[in-house]
């Protein structure tokens, strides 16, 4: 009876110390406050960039060498883009093959441009262009140039598929077309 | 001593506060990223609308590359030139590929992707010159980091 007794008043005496794990969850708290950064809105252009080709005149006949291309590709299939820039890096002119589509900077009406004109080329089942190479001056800002890369990865190739095969060169300085 | 036995009698109840704090816990745990301390954040990337985050379901870890203004890669708190960290991370990935028994040759493409965080002052020179040095590696994929609107 006695350790009936005893037994009941200990179960019910049984106090768990809160105070030892709330000071452990408040250190836990205090190193997630101080280490925690807000993930900046940061995304990606995703593009395959497979090795430049060469730049071949249109009245020649195609290199053999280089058709088919493997990762290369082959010059027939390649849209040349060049941009140049100006001293302080701001695009100058930006050219499809010989034919100017802007000068100066690159604003949305500009880019507009741009963009309706790939979209016609892409857009022509019968021109087989499956990649871009943009010649760029050596000068050209990152963001500009990027402003050029993203109408380009808007561009859909005749299958549906959006363009992800983009290769960059160089402009040697004074080789501008 | 009446008053004393009172005051010894007080006691709070910190089983609320407890769950309080167990849940701003886990808030925290969730939203935070460790991955964040490979970014430089001190770079000012260029804003694009049309950025979309990455999708990434590979096993191998993406390259970042975060290049500032200078021309130089940022890397664990230390700049580094271009060349030797790109031959020395691809050298490290060819490793691990070997080590992982996939059927990766020498030569073949890399199957994994690059992050470039470039300053939005970086010259195209120092970006191809990155791109180029990727490439003669076996790096195919690259994904160019912009914000999505300015901050």
């Amino acid at each position: 009876m006695s350790r009936r007794h005893r037994k009941k008043r200990g179960s019910g005496n049984v106090e768990l110390n809160l105070a030892a794990m709330l000071d452990m969850a408040f250190q836990m708290l205090a190193f997630f406050v101080f280490t925690f950064k807000p993930a900046p809105t940061e995304g990606q252009l995703t593009m395959n960039l497979p090795p430049p080709v060469a730049i071949t005149n249109v009245d020649q006949k195609p290199d053999p060498s280089n058709a088919g291309g493997g990762n290369g590709g082959s010059d027939e299939n390649t849209l040349h883009i060049f941009i140049t820039a100006n001293d302080r890096g701001d695009a100058d002119v930006v050219k499809i093959g010989l034919r100017p589509i802007s000068k100066g900077m690159l604003n949305k009406v500009a880019l507009r441009t741009l963009s309706d004109e790939l979209k016609t080329m892409f857009g022509d089942a019968l021109i087989p262009f499956d990649r871009i190479q943009l010649a760029v001056d050596p000068r050209l800002r990152y963001d500009e140039l990027m402003k050029v890369v993203d109408v380009c990865t808007k561009q859909k190739l005749p299958s549906g598929q959006l363009l992800q095969r983009i290769s960059f060169v160089e402009i040697p300085e004074g080789a501008a077309p | 001593m009446s008053g004393s036995s009172n005051s010894e009698g007080v006691d709070t109840n910190l089983t609320p506060m407890l769950d309080l704090v167990f849940q701003l816990i886990t808030f925290f745990m969730l939203v935070t990223n460790f991955k964040g301390a490979a970014m430089d954040l001190s770079l000012k990337l260029p804003v694009l609308g049309s950025a979309r985050p990455l999708e990434w379901s590979g096993k191998n870890e993406p390259l970042m590359i975060n290049l500032n203004s200078t021309g130089k890669i940022r890397s664990e708190g230390r700049d580094h030139e271009i060349d030797p960290f790109i031959q020395r991370e691809a050298r490290f990935v060819k490793l691990q590929l070997r080590a992982a028994g996939t059927d990766y040759k020498e030569g073949d493409d890399l199957p994994v992707p690059v992050i470039l965080r470039a300053d939005k002052d970086v010259k195209f020179a120092t970006l191809n010159q990155v791109i180029r040095t990727c490439q003669e590696v076996g790096y195919r994929q690259f994904s160019l980091s912009a914000m999505n609107r300015a901050e």
